[in-house]
């Protein structure tokens, strides 16, 4: 186990740069995520960690050791790649020894590895089967296996569950968690998922275009972002975000949402925010997440400020254990979280509770976030 | 209403289907019409051919054109039959095909895992060999032997198929190999699998599909090859198809036209044997091949 530091990670092809100086850092034990749109670098960042590919300058260090420029075999990493990468001609059994077998490691041990690993993740019948006898379940299960063989400082996991169906894929994140916090080993793991992302992290790294949107918890990543592009990504459904106008109400700032005369008035809502200031008689972004917009009973009663405003319901979603309701603020659509038994309808006008405290803004010139 | 005009369907499907079988055996006799007369001929007494049709059935079966054939017709000037020259033609075949198919799935593997700088213009390059017409190079190879010291050998024959060969079979494995998950590879560097134990281990135990096109491929035509072999042999080293030419070429007197029969099916023989044997492997590969690629 160890840590696992990254450096003013720069890395292009020609003259495409696809990583632009990406600086992270992680806790011996700790589990990263990578997230990020497709196209975003976050494969390419975990294969320069895996050695698979150079990286053009910066640093990578495991623990102590700087490991850029080692090959993938000396790293002390395991993989698990998206397409579980079996060798379709070995059995299961095999496929999990392979590495062992390859650093001559004797007979009796590399049993012995195996039969741990098995029993660990269950998969003691399967050891005689060819990958193409084994159903999607049970390859990420040996492609893990074969991974937990080496017993690694460091595990590398590729999308591992884009390709399972979305019940399994539930039953496997929590499988990894629970592997995680039963071996303690560090885990960087890249998904578009920003569900995963939050269920399994300890921290976030926020990729775009190769750049490091923010690093952190799943807490600070999900209640405070750094900027738009982190606010819209993480969170399902995504953050409301809202043009507006700062203004001074009562000697405080208050930030005013235009109606668009069609039904939704304007609304003025208290803003506590210190940054406004700067921006009085501005244009801001206002956001603010579907569970910070509910029925007035459904508020989070221990919110200090919770404004209510009417707002008129175009659709309404019941989703079983909540009831999403579309409302319209500033000309676009905004998601409302409502209890699953609010008594609302389509086209009626009826107040929601706006938790303030729960908001955050943006400049919509640079999208940074207003603090 | 449905009744009467799915009968009408049925009905036309069935002429359909006659004529289709009918063109069907016509092109199988047209085909097979050389094959019926080589064979039926090689088992008739000479006297019977010249004295009858050829389409005719044998009124007296022997096995003798087979066996001068193969062991004491005039071949030039020696009357050795087909045999000396089939084994140098075997002696020929199995190396030239082995060597190609191994140095084309190592090139498949280089030029799809382990991209270059420039490997689209290797592999140009190794493509135009396909397209070169034999003649070309017929004046720069005999140089190129004469210069290594294995002009008129058998060694200086499978060379010569081999810098053939290549070309056709880096194409086939490039193919194959393109539509290989490179997570493979990866994963297998991270178990620590060097450069030929991830080609050994990983990709050969895959590429029966196409080793087998490549080998089929390669077999037929090298063994069938002509003109290298007319040019680039001597008396010890010319391969079966010169010898074809040779014994029906040889005047002794009377055409032996059924020696010569016998001879022709013993040049065609290992060709259709690997046909056979593996002919569905070889529509299976190329198929496997030109998906992705």
């Amino acid at each position: 186990m160890a840590s696992l530091t990254i450096e003013n990670l720069h890395k292009s092809y020609g003259a495409t740069k696809v990583l632009k100086g990406i600086d992270i850092e992680i806790d011996d034990g700790g589990f990263l995520v990578l997230v990020g749109p497709s196209g975003c670098g976050k494969s390419t960042l975990l294969n320069t960690i895996a050695g698979l590919e150079d990286i053009t300058s910066g640093d990578i260090k495991i623990g102590p050791k700087s490991v850029s420029g080692l090959h993938p075999s000396k790293r002390d990493i395991a993989m698990v790649f998206q397409s579980y990468a079996l060798y379709p001609n070995m059995t299961v059994a095999q496929n999990i020894s392979f590495g062992m077998e390859i650093r001559g490691i004797p007979k009796p041990e590399r049993e012995a590895g195996i039969q741990k690993v098995a029993d660990m993740l269950q998969i003691g019948e399967l050891l005689h089967r060819k990958p193409s006898q084994l159903s999607g379940g049970q390859r990420q299960r040996v492609a893990m296996g074969r991974a937990l063989v080496r017993d690694p400082q460091v595990f590398l996991f590729d999308e591992p569950l884009s390709n399972l169906d979305a019940k399994l894929r539930v039953d496997m994140r929590t499988e990894i968690k629970r592997l995680h916090q039963r071996m303690g080993t560090t885990i960087v793991y890249v998904t578009h998922d920003q569900i995963e992302a939050l269920t399994l992290a300890t921290k976030i790294a926020v990729l775009k275009d190769g750049y490091l949107q923010q690093f952190g918890t799943p807490a600070q990543v999900y209640n405070d972002p750094e900027n738009m592009f982190v606010a819209d990504f993480m969170g399902s459904p995504s953050m409301n975000l809202i043009e507006a106008t700062v203004r001074e109400e009562n000697g405080k700032p208050a930030i005013h949402i235009a109606g668009d005369g069609a039904g939704a008035g304007d609304i003025t809502l208290p803003a506590n925010t210190p940054g406004l200031r700067d921006h009085m008689g501005g244009k801001v972004m206002f956001g603010i997440r579907p569970e910070a917009l509910t029925d007035p009973e459904g508020a989070d009663r221990t919110g200090s400020d919770i404004v209510q405003q009417d707002c008129l319901i175009e659709v309404v979603e019941p989703a079983g254990s909540d009831t999403f309701a579309v409302t319209r603020l500033g000309g676009v659509e905004a998601i409302a979280r409502l209890r699953a038994d609010a008594d609302i309808h389509a086209g009626q006008t009826t107040p929601l509770a706006f938790n303030m405290t729960k908001a955050v803004f943006f400049d919509p010139e640079t999208t940074a976030r207003i603090r | 209403m449905s009744a009467p005009s799915q009968d009408n369907a049925v009905k036309g499907s069935v002429i359909t289907r006659a004529i289709i079988y009918v063109v069907l055996i016509l092109f199988v006799i047209y085909y097979l019409l050389p094959l019926y007369v080589m064979i039926v001929n090689s088992v008739k007494p000479l006297e019977e051919i010249r004295s009858g049709n050829m389409m005719e059935f044998p009124k007296v079966w022997t096995l003798e054109p087979w066996r001068a054939a193969w062991s004491y017709a005039q071949i030039g000037v020696e009357p050795s039959g087909l045999r000396p020259y089939f084994i140098n033609s075997i002696l020929m075949v199995v190396p030239a095909v082995l060597l190609s198919t191994i140095l084309g799935a190592l090139n498949g593997y280089v030029l799809t895992k382990w991209q270059f700088r420039g490997h689209g213009i290797v592999f140009g390059l190794l493509l135009l060999s396909c397209f070169i017409p034999f003649q070309i190079v017929l004046i720069p190879m005999a140089r190129v032997l004469g210069f290594l010291g294995v002009s008129g050998t058998i060694s200086g024959l499978v060379l010569v198929h081999l810098v053939y060969g290549i070309g056709f079979t880096t194409l086939f494995f490039r193919n194959y190999y393109a539509a290989f998950p490179t997570e493979l590879v990866r994963a297998a560097q991270i178990d620590g699998a060097g450069f030929f134990q991830i080609f050994w281990r990983i990709l050969l135990p895959s590429s029966a599909p196409i080793a087998v096109v490549t080998i089929i491929w390669q077999f037929t035509n090298v063994w069938n090859d002509f003109l290298f072999g007319a040019s680039f042999s001597d008396f010890d080293s010319v391969p079966m198809t010169v010898a074809l030419n040779n014994l029906v070429s040889s005047s002794t007197g009377v055409k032996e036209y059924n020696v010569h029969f016998a001879g022709a099916i013993l040049a065609a023989l290992p060709t259709l044997i690997v046909y056979i044997v593996s002919g569905r492997y070889f529509v299976r590969g190329l198929m496997a091949g030109a998906v992705k690629g």
